[in-house]
């Protein structure tokens, strides 16, 4: 599975120098750090070595930090997270770090069953949500945290009120619909089935008129049931004076379906039954699929809830620290904020000095300092501490809920391009309909017996095929070879945009770049061989944890360093320690070198008490398959921009080496915004692809927005598609496969179009008997999808191995 | 013909029986996570936890 040598056993991530061992299941296994061991040997002691074999991706990292989870049993929290089920029982929403596959959501089921007093664990791995229920006398809800800790989960309560429970009901009814609808479909086409085959001259009426009944009994639940949303909706849409895709469908429903109920009362011509069923079966799967890639894309809510730290350490009078909760604090608290902890709220900083990295919130990607006096923002993390801060605005007034809000406004006053082509289909319909209107008055005044019969041909012939199945036959199939290649399309109507886009707006920290820093260049002095001082320099480096450190450590093997011994580490300046018997220093130069000499201070220099040794710059990493991407997306006759909140020098290093002229730096997020709306002003459509909340304005104002499944999950929230493989080269696939599935939907069309040109007027003229309007209707959505069914096609055989789709094939 | 008045009674039933049990699975949770459930065949159970039969599938 991994090569154990290497990795951590628990984890998977590299070993350090100093190796941690342990017996698992009766082997010995290397892990990378205590809180992996401590993780890994519990997992062992509650009997649940089996995860590693279910697994199929390494666990998150164990955090050794085992916070106290006490605060959640005090009851102003607990009333704000837990729902009181009656009979003892509690129940709450625990949104779950670290879940990686279906292998955790074993573990975390084993682990808390066997807690004494939980009632039933419900794990949902790709919303990384579960839902836990337990009985109030015999366990707490710390107890339950407290044993997710120790299994190496981080667990945060959601809002009891969270969306969940109207998700669930939403999920649940698209679903009962659906397979009614499919249902109905089947014994609706097996009817009409019976009176299309029938003997011409030995017509049995009463025969006849059963197996008219018996369509209209199976076709009424799909349509007073299943196609409830279509009329649901365009009621809503008429109230709202638009004419929504709901109308044109609703109509055409009501309309088939009531004109067969006409004729079989009349006994007369032919009934459409079956056709209407199908008609709602295809467009309730398209709905379908396009709600369950909604529902795996998170929501604000989330967002939200993982932003904030939900407690934070008030300082009483006395200075002794108290446990509140986030919505208890008020503007004025003094609050303490350990290493590595989250800021709670906006403030000022009233400890002396301390590092944060605010890279989701601003795009900054290097840390930044922060003295005494200076604001600190909620939802940055705090690298060095731990201080104090005086707590100056909570809740909506904090910048994070400004962005939030910001996100909102520009996703109502997104354009609505992208319902083009809805409004192309519903034109269509509309002109369907004048023209039955048109041939039901044409036969009342040539011969009113057969008005009724030539009208409801024309409205068949016509309607399933070209306006039902034109779009979404198209639309699904280019989902799933998407979804294939890693890419969730969270709304359908993306794809059009994603088609027609024009320009491209990246940003760079974390899309462009790696969230980490690699070195780039080291320079010496003539004292020193350029492996020497590497291989110094990193003995100190790993035993830091900052994320220069982490670079210079992790840009020379582990292999055979030398011990680094007395390490101290200067927050904000470097690193210090004996190594091979020489005091050095790592650092800024200003810490490193004791008197100032001339030396190139830019960079991290490695000294010794006689002076500078070596200098490294650091730069950040490219994302693998950026290059690549951007000069795909280039060929392909897109403009390409960076859109940043870094520093200008970084931006343009990045730039230059993708070759992006076009860029601009240390944009607030309204900038950006801004900028957005300059460009469309200009007339071009806009692609953003981003990761950060500070992007996420720009994502949700963009004509169509990509986010990273590694980014801020508010990124994701305001996206219309999020790339799982954080592969960006998905990006270029993704970008053909849209313009292929938009040609299709042009070809299909044009199709519709052409069929409806001979097989209409051949109607309104009652040419066409009942068996061939089917029979015509059957074959032009056979031809309709097996278009779309070219989608991707050598696409996916290029690559990658997977077996070809054609689940919708066998449909009509 | 009179089998068909059998018959399609029937089916309707066996339908409406179908449809029946589809909707009490819904609401008793059984399709609120079509991705997990997949896990639960490779599941011992925490007491027949035998050494011997070690792999289940692979």
């Amino acid at each position: 599975m991994m090569r154990a040598t290497e990795l951590c056993w628990h984890c998977g991530e590299r070993l350090p120098a100093t190796i941690i061992r342990a017996t698992i299941a009766g082997e010995s296994r290397s892990l990378c750090c205590h809180g992996c061991r401590a993780a890994a040997e519990w997992i062992e002691q509650l009997g649940l070595t089996d995860y590693y074999r279910l697994r199929t991706q390494p666990a998150q990292k164990a955090d050794i930090d085992r916070t106290s989870h006490l605060a959640w049993q005090r009851d102003e929290i607990a009333r704000h997270f837990l729902r009181d089920l009656g009979d003892g029982r509690r129940e709450t929403m625990l949104l779950i770090e670290g879940v990686r596959c279906s292998g955790c959501v074993w573990l975390i089921e084993r682990a808390l069953l066997a807690l004494p007093g939980v009632a039933s664990v419900q794990v949902n791995a790709l919303a990384r949500r579960a839902r836990v229920t337990w009985l109030e006398e015999r366990v707490g809800l710390s107890s339950i945290l407290d044993r997710l800790a120790r299994t190496g989960y981080r667990a945060q309560p959601l809002d009891a009120r969270a969306l969940d429970e109207v998700r669930r009901r939403e999920s649940r009814a698209a679903l009962k619909r659906l397979v009614v609808a499919g249902f109905g479909a089947m014994q609706a086409m097996m009817f009409a089935a019976a009176l299309y085959l029938r003997d011409a001259h030995a017509t049995d009426a009463t025969t006849d008129a059963l197996f008219r009944w018996l369509g209209f009994i199976v076709a009424t639940p799909v349509v007073l049931y299943s196609a409830r949303p279509f009329f649901a909706g365009a009621l809503r849409s008429l109230r709202a004076r638009q004419l929504g895709i709901d109308v044109p469908v609703a109509t055409a429903i009501a309309l088939i379906y009531g004109a067969s109920l006409v004729e079989a009362w009349r006994g007369g011509g032919h009934v459409y039954f079956d056709s209407v069923c199908m008609f709602v079966f295809f467009l309730l799967t398209g709905r379908y699929l396009e709600m369950r890639a909604r529902h795996h894309a998170g929501d604000l809510i989330d967002a939200l809830a993982r932003l904030t730290p939900p407690f934070a350490d008030r300082r009483r009078e006395d200075h002794a620290l108290e446990r509140i909760g986030i919505h208890e604090l008020r503007a004025g608290d003094r609050v303490h904020v350990g290493e590595g902890g989250l800021i709670p709220a906006d403030g000022l900083l009233l400890s002396d000095a301390c590092r944060v990295d605010e890279a989701l919130v601003s795009g900054e990607s290097a840390p930044i300092a922060r003295r005494c006096g200076e604001p600190l923002i909620a939802g940055s993390v705090l690298i060095d501490g731990p201080v104090d801060m005086r707590v100056e605005r909570v809740g909506a007034g904090t910048v994070v809920a400004g962005i939030v809000s910001m996100v909102e406004r520009a996703q109502s006053e997104r354009p609505q391009l992208a319902r083009a082509g809805e409004r192309a289909t519903a034109r269509f319909v509309v002109r369907v309909m004048s023209l039955t209107a048109v041939t039901a008055l044409g036969w009342s005044v040539i011969d009113p017996s057969r008005a009724f019969t030539a009208a409801l041909a024309v409205l068949v012939v016509s309607c399933p095929c070209a306006f039902a199945l034109a779009v979404p036959a198209a639309i699904t199939r280019a989902l799933a070879v998407l979804a294939r290649l890693g890419v969730l399309v969270v709304k359908p109507d993306a794809i059009a945009a994603l088609a027609g886009a024009s320009d491209v707006v990246f940003d760079k920290t974390g899309t462009l770049t790696e969230p980490t820093l690699a070195l780039a260049d080291v320079q010496t002095s003539e004292r020193i061989s350029r492996d020497t001082a590497l291989r110094l320099a990193a003995a100190l480096a790993r035993e830091s944890h900052h994320p220069v450190a982490r670079a210079i450590a992790a840009a020379c093997s582990d292999a055979g360093l030398p011990a680094a011994t007395g390490v101290i580490s200067q927050a904000g300046l470097g690193v210090r320690g004996i190594v091979q018997g020489r005091e050095l220093r790592l650092g800024a130069s200003r810490f490193a070198l004791p008197v100032r000499e001339s030396w190139n201070a830019e960079g991290v220099v490695l000294a010794d008490e006689r002076g500078a040794l070596a200098t490294f710059r650091l730069s950040e990493q490219l994302r693998p398959g950026a290059r690549e991407t951007i000069d795909a997306l280039r060929a392909q006759g897109l403009q390409l921009h960076i859109a940043s909140g870094d520093s200008p020098a970084k931006v343009a290093d990045v730039a230059a080496r993708l070759g992006i002229t076009s860029w601009r730096a240390r944009l607030s997020p309204a900038d950006k915004l801004n900028d957005l709306r300059l460009m469309r002003a200009r007339g071009a459509r806009v692609l953003a692809v981003g990761d950060g909340i500070n992007d996420a304005p720009i994502l949700a104002g963009a004509d169509v927005a990509v986010a990273l499944a590694s980014g801020a999950d508010i990124a994701q929230a305001s996206s219309d598609i999020v790339l799982a493989s954080e592969r960006l080269g998905a990006l270029v696939a993704a970008q053909r496969i849209a313009r292929e599935t938009l040609a299709v939907i042009h070809q299909n069309q044009r199709w519709a179009l052409l069929y409806n040109l001979v097989a209409v007027p051949l109607a309104a003229l009652g040419f066409v008997p009942p068996w061939l309007a089917a029979l015509g209707m059957s074959f032009s959505s056979l031809c309709v999808i097996g278009n779309a069914l070219r989608i991707g096609r050598e696409r996916s055989s290029m690559m990658r191995a997977s077996r070809p789709l054609r689940s919708a094939a066998g449909a009509t | 013909m009179n089998a068909v008045l059998v018959t399609i009674p029937l089916a309707l039933l066996l339908l409406a029986l179908a449809v029946g049990a589809f909707f009490w699975a819904v609401d008793h949770d059984q399709f609120d996570d079509m991705e997990t459930p997949g896990l639960l065949p490779l599941d011992e159970g925490p007491a027949a936890n035998h050494p011997d039969d070690d792999e289940p599938i692979a």
